[in-house]
């Protein structure tokens, strides 16, 4: 299984240097090391909640509220900042408390009541966006105090402090997956939930810690997407779930469950980005961003599902010989 | 109709509530023909997506699929719709280019889906962006609108006071019902839907069937863009977008089982009818409109709450049944 993650994972950097070619062929300021920061800088909301997306995914679920949950946390740090004597520290914790609760809400009704994710987190999703739009009935939060401005343009060592939370987040990811017993169980559950409570794995705890690190990721990005905007929109990131659905399936995880890995992830982002940046770097309307998006994203997973099947066929042959 | 039981019930209960709520304004003749007005886009579409629910897949592309064969249908009804020719020719003309749109995005979903074997949420959430860049390269952003006359009798017309929308959504209620219901096509759908490897071994051409239901759904798309195009005298890349959504939670609501097998015409025309009186009674109790999405919300994860509790006391059932024959 190692070799075809791998394999799979190689693919995408190959697609990437390709496409990353032909865009410098158009554009002499794509290659600058200037350029690249920038990208991953916008990239940083889309990366942070395609590391919890991922979990989700690699259990066979999904969270659509993912992007209502990021921006009823921005809407209630922003009220709070602007009304509050907080500091950076206290904004933090908040939103990350009222995250995991937003989170915790969809894992207890799929974790105790079985109700597939899908549908527990499209109920929820306009529940957070109604009742987002309903108290700040639609208003941006401009004034923003100026300490948390200020916060978002520090350059620790010359990179954006954004890049710092991704990096938090996709270590503790990574740890998360790899390294603890937990992880193991989020994989076992995505490739045979029967067998994963046989072992003895609790599903039902697993899928509540999922969401809930789900809702503490959207919490932390949310603390992002305000340091980078400046201000609060309360009909942001409106159809963003798709977005970060679409960066954790081209970075290789598969929807059935059991696969995936944060590194892919974050080259699905890392491509996304690329594509983005490179085609308005290269003057191409931005409409064939997304017609060359939606193109990848159907041939690489049917490339990959048609290599699967050969693997598999050839498996096959080896057994009846 | 026992299985929709439950659900009429509910909708009888809102419309009598919201009657005696306000009678005046909800009972009135033009809130009732406007509510009449309004299901037919939003049910055709829950219908497309139920339909392919059925099978046991998610169809993320049909409000795109929607607005991809309303702006290829609206660029050829602006450019010809004012020409000499025969306007009605013209008309039929136009339908059937939303039609051959909506095959073609069918045909590209059900391809990847059934031939190649990926999993379809993937696939149409693929086919969504793409089709959705493709809709913004034709509009570049913008409206097509300034259709001929004729062309709204299909939106806004009345045939013995029933609005013309509403006869359409009606006849492709009925024959849904036909064909999901009443023959050995549909038998096969809900076959696919909860046993696809038995479905297979029983020699229905899986592949062939799933190809279907996707061309199906996305005709349907089709029919629902017409009727948006006619309504609102344009046509947009973001066509119906609000939808997508709204339609999954309409079909679960209605009883589908989003892993496909289980589900019916009329519970989900149920659905659509119990959101629709929903959104309209509380627009005229002017609650405020976000507070309705969030009572939407609410309401979805009520009844699958409900539907959970009634499994597990079958479940609980069926356990202590054993328990019995063991002692």
């Amino acid at each position: 299984m190692g070799s075809i993650f791998k394999k799979k994972e190689a693919n995408i950097i190959l697609v990437m240097i390709v496409l990353s070619i032909l865009i410098s062929l158009r554009s002499e300021a794509y290659f600058s090391v200037e350029n690249f920061i920038d990208i991953f800088k916008s990239n940083t909301v889309l990366a942070i909640l395609s590391m919890g997306m991922l979990m989700a995914i690699i259990t066979g679920g999904i969270d659509v509220s993912i992007a209502a949950t990021t921006v009823a946390v921005t809407v209630i740090t922003g009220k709070l900042m602007v009304n509050f004597d907080m500091n950076i520290v206290t904004v933090i914790i908040t939103a990350a408390v009222c995250g995991i609760i937003l989170g915790a809400i969809n894992g207890f009704f799929i974790s105790k009541f079985r109700i597939p994710p899908i549908v527990v987190t499209l109920g929820t999703l306009s529940i957070y966006r109604g009742l987002t739009l309903f108290f700040t009935n639609g208003r941006w939060i401009t004034n923003i105090p100026l300490w948390f401005q200020d916060f978002g343009d520090i350059k620790p060592l010359g990179l954006p402090i954004q890049l710092y939370f991704l990096l938090g987040v996709a270590l503790l990811s990574h740890i998360i997956l790899n390294y603890t017993i937990l992880g193991r169980g989020i994989y076992a559950i995505g490739g045979n939930p029967e067998a994963t409570n046989r072992v003895g794995f609790k599903k039902e705890r697993i899928e509540l810690f999922i969401y809930s690190y789900i809702g503490f990721v959207s919490g932390i990005a949310a603390v992002v997407h305000s340091s980078i905007v400046k201000m609060v929109d309360p009909g942001a990131l409106s159809g963003f779930e798709m977005e970060v659905v679409a960066a954790v399936v081209l970075g290789g995880a598969n929807i059935l469950g059991g696969e995936g890995s944060v590194g892919g992830a974050l080259l699905g982002v890392l491509m996304l980005g690329i594509i983005n940046n490179g085609l308005i770097l290269a003057r191409i309307p931005t409409y064939w961003q997304q017609i060359i998006v939606g193109f990848i994203i159907l041939a690489a997973v049917s490339f990959d599902v048609l290599q699967r099947k050969r693997i598999e066929r050839s498996m096959l042959k080896i057994d009846v010989e | 109709m026992k299985k929709y039981k439950h659900l009429f019930i509910v909708f009888i209960a809102i419309f009598i509530l919201l009657s005696l709520l306000s009678p005046s304004r909800f009972l009135s003749l033009n809130n009732l023909q406007t509510m009449l007005a309004q299901v037919p886009e939003f049910g055709i579409i829950t219908l497309g997506m139920m339909i392919v629910i059925l099978t046991g897949g998610i169809n993320l592309s049909i409000t795109s699929a929607s607005a991809f064969s309303g702006i290829m249908a609206a660029s050829f009804l602006v450019k010809y719709g004012h020409s000499d020719f025969n306007i009605f020719l013209i008309i039929l003309a136009t339908v059937i280019i939303a039609i051959l749109a909506a095959i073609f995005t069918g045909v590209l979903n059900g391809t990847i889906i059934a031939y190649i074997g990926v999993t379809p949420i993937i696939v149409t959430l693929g086919t969504k962006i793409l089709l959705e860049g493709i809709c913004i390269r034709f509009t570049k952003g913008g409206g097509i609108s300034n259709y001929p006359e004729e062309f709204f009798y299909l939106g806004s017309g009345t045939i013995f006071g029933i609005p013309v929308p509403f006869v359409i959504f009606a006849l492709i209620v009925i024959f849904l019902y036909i064909l999901l219901e009443k023959t050995s096509w549909g038998t096969k759908v809900y076959f696919i839907g909860s046993n696809e490897t038995a479905a297979n071994f029983s020699g229905i051409n899986v592949r062939k069937i799933k190809m279907q239901v996707y061309i199906i759904s996305s005709i349907l798309s089709a029919a629902a863009a017409i009727i948006m195009m006619s309504r609102y005298n344009s046509v947009k890349a973001n066509l119906g977008s609000s939808y997508l959504l709204q339609s999954i939670a309409a079909s679960v609501l209605g009883g589908t089982n989003i892993a496909g097998g289980k589900g019916s015409v009329f519970g989900t025309v149920i659905a659509i009818g119990i959101i629709q009186i929903i959104s309209s009674g509380l627009n005229i109790l002017n609650v405020n409109r976000f507070i309705t999405d969030s009572i939407m919300g609410l309401i979805l994860i009520v009844v699958l709450l409900i539907n959970s509790f009634q499994n597990n006391h079958q479940l609980s059932s069926l356990f202590s049944f054993r328990k019995k024959v063991g002692s």
